[in-house]
């Protein structure tokens, strides 16, 4: 749903961001990161790319994954590890606070799955570009990348549809906390050009949130 | 083709300088750089980056665009928007690093409030410099071989900037009340408009005037609405107001009880409005809303060892260093705006803000917690 802009608000305060999250996209979030993790299997060394306050990264490491989770906001890190604290995963997740930036300091095909959950949406274009080159670098040979994130919808009804909803919450969004969301255009194609295969990609209605499972080629 | 869209940033960017207005990161020439050129680095404010192209022209370098949310280098730094991370980012993500054979980026001052030379070191090759804080003096700055004046350091409030605030002010809520009366009270809309045009540049034209009288040190915490203590201020002005209605009705229609508290009231309100925040629509103040403004910087002088960072990055030049004891002292400590950047910066931890009931707010907390739109340092959890 376009409330992901809503998200911001959330954002300014870490400890709101979960139920609120939950509140504004009617659970239907939770179903796309539960589809997501479906990929991942025990044992596995996966990392969470924008791990916020954990969805993915708890989600991954119950399943018996072995997670490191980044962010660059400190407080939301600080929820995610008094939850895995919580579930007694300590042993098997590592939080750290740094940017997509600094991917350049974890080893090369050292990772099983990438995955990032509304986290690509807030990058800049040059950050999106090197993100893809450096997830490739440390990705495994034909490991994953599994993305979930807010787009532009292809269709211009559905765009019309989802900017009349979304410009309101824009607006609102930007007088309490000045910053928006910007969704993505065709992260597929982008994806693809850095080498790698799109398994699954799936549009969920309106069109405005995609789910990608692209392959190291 | 230039010339048409620096008028059109500048205008937009002033009417609308309260709205964030970003443009794409990455690096940008200015000149005819080669690879020993200076690399500058500034916040992704379109208003902003258009001013700092036109302060540098005639000099070759890189000009960094950081993400900043489209939010100025101040505002962004000190509200968290503009971090380390977009710093760190925006160096090694924008190809900057194959465009020169050196690695040292110049920041604007007024981002020492977030980003911290520290750890933008320890993470890249990239050394620190900190630039003056408005880019018209880069030239000079340079010319000085990167030293800076303390006139450099310096953030002032002079009648240009004044006269943007008032346009800020003005322009969003004159088209407000516009609309408005459109529908309410129709006859009302020209000089209702002109009305708050006039109250917003009294306000700002007046600054020099009643400075003195601003109280940044209020008693309460939290939300003080008025920034004098007494509203004195507000009632001159408002005494002003009433009299000028007065001598207009007298001469140029019937003067009746009801005109004058129609636009009584009405003039109240504007000037209310707009002197909610009147501090905190300065640079040379504390906002009046921040709980920050009760602060008082305090130095251990044990952990000194006068690296000065605090006087390269203060904005009120309150220190002082003795090069020879290399210690730091505070004798304009009063002119303090809380900023924090000093804080912040000090590689030994020797700074310090001071809460009235006599609390100690360690560096930590400065360094990882912003101040929200409210001025609370967002939630510890």
């Amino acid at each position: 749903m376009s409330t992901y802009v809503l998200m911001k608000i959330l954002e300014s305060s870490a400890s709101r961001y979960d139920w609120g999250i939950r509140f504004l996209t009617f659970g239907r979030l939770n179903a796309i990161y539960d589809d997501l993790v479906s990929y991942v299997n025990k044992g596995q060394h996966v990392l969470d790319l924008g791990c916020g306050t954990g969805a993915l990264t708890l989600r991954a490491a119950r399943k018996g994954a072995f997670l490191k989770g980044i962010d660059v906001n400190a407080e939301m890190l600080e929820i995610a590890r008094k939850r895995v604290e919580a579930e007694n995963l300590a042993n098997r997740v590592v939080l750290s606070e740094m940017g997509v930036a600094e991917l350049d300091g974890e080893p090369a095909e050292s990772y099983d799955i990438v995955m990032s959950g509304l986290c690509f949406s807030e990058l800049t274009e040059d950050e999106r570009v090197y993100s893809l080159k450096q997830i490739r670098r440390i990705l495994k040979a034909e490991g994953l990348f599994l993305m979930a994130d807010e787009i532009v919808p292809e269709n211009w009804a559905e765009r019309i549809f989802v900017q009349v909803i979304r410009i309101p919450l824009v607006l609102l969004t930007y007088l309490l906390t000045q910053t928006t969301t910007h969704p993505l255009k065709n992260p597929a194609d982008q994806i693809k050009s850095e080498g790698f295969s799109i398994e699954a990609s799936q549009r969920s209605f309106p069109g405005d949130f995609i789910r990608i499972v692209a392959r190291k080629i | 083709m230039s010339f048409f869209y620096d008028v059109l940033v500048e205008t937009g960017g002033t009417l609308f300088r309260f709205a964030p207005l970003p443009q794409k990161t990455g690096w940008i020439k200015i000149g005819n750089p080669d690879e020993n050129s200076p690399v500058f680095l500034t916040c992704n404010f379109r208003l902003t980056v258009s001013r700092v192209k036109r302060a540098l022209k005639g000099l070759d370098g890189y000009l960094l665009i950081a993400n900043s949310r489209g939010i100025n280098v101040w505002c962004a730094a000190t509200g968290g928007l503009l971090t380390n991370h977009d710093v760190i980012s925006v160096l090694k993500t924008s190809g900057i690093e194959k465009m020169v054979n050196h690695r040292r980026v110049i920041l604007p001052q007024l981002a020492a409030t977030g980003i911290e030379t520290q750890v933008i070191q320890k993470k890249t090759d990239w050394k620190v410099l900190w630039g003056p804080v408005y880019a018209k003096e880069i030239p000079e700055f340079i010319l000085k071989n990167f030293h800076k004046t303390s006139q450099m350091r310096q953030v002032s409030f002079p009648f240009s900037q004044r006269l943007e605030m008032a346009l800020a002010w003005a322009f969003p809520m004159s088209a407000a009340a516009a609309a408005l009366a459109f529908f309410l009270w129709k006859s009302a809309v020209l000089p209702l408009v002109l009305l708050i045009w006039v109250i917003a540049f009294l306000i700002f034209g007046a600054f020099p005037i009643y400075r003195r009288f601003l109280h940044p040190e209020g008693k309460r915490i939290g939300f003080i609405i008025f920034d004098f203590g007494r509203g004195g201020f507000q009632l001159l002005l408002l005494a002003f107001f009433l009299l000028g209605v007065s001598v207009y009705a007298y001469y140029w229609r019937e003067l009746t009880g009801a005109f004058l508290l129609r636009w009584g009231v009405a003039s109240l309100i504007v000037i209310l409005t707009i002197s909610l925040d009147l501090m905190g629509s300065t640079p040379v103040f504390k906002s009046g809303l921040h709980e920050d403004r009760l602060l008082k910087i305090t130095l251990d002088r044990e952990k000194c060892l006068g690296a000065a960072f605090c006087e390269t990055v203060c904005p009120m030049n309150c220190f002082e260093i003795d090069f020879l004891k290399r210690k730091a002292s505070i004798p304009d400590a009063e002119k303090c705006v809380q900023c924090g950047a000093c804080i912040v910066q000090c590689p030994f931890d020797a700074l310090y803000f001071r809460s009235p009931n006599n609390e100690m707010i360690p560096p930590e907390a400065i360094r990882r917690f912003k101040l929200n739109l409210m001025g609370k340092r967002l939630v510890k959890v």
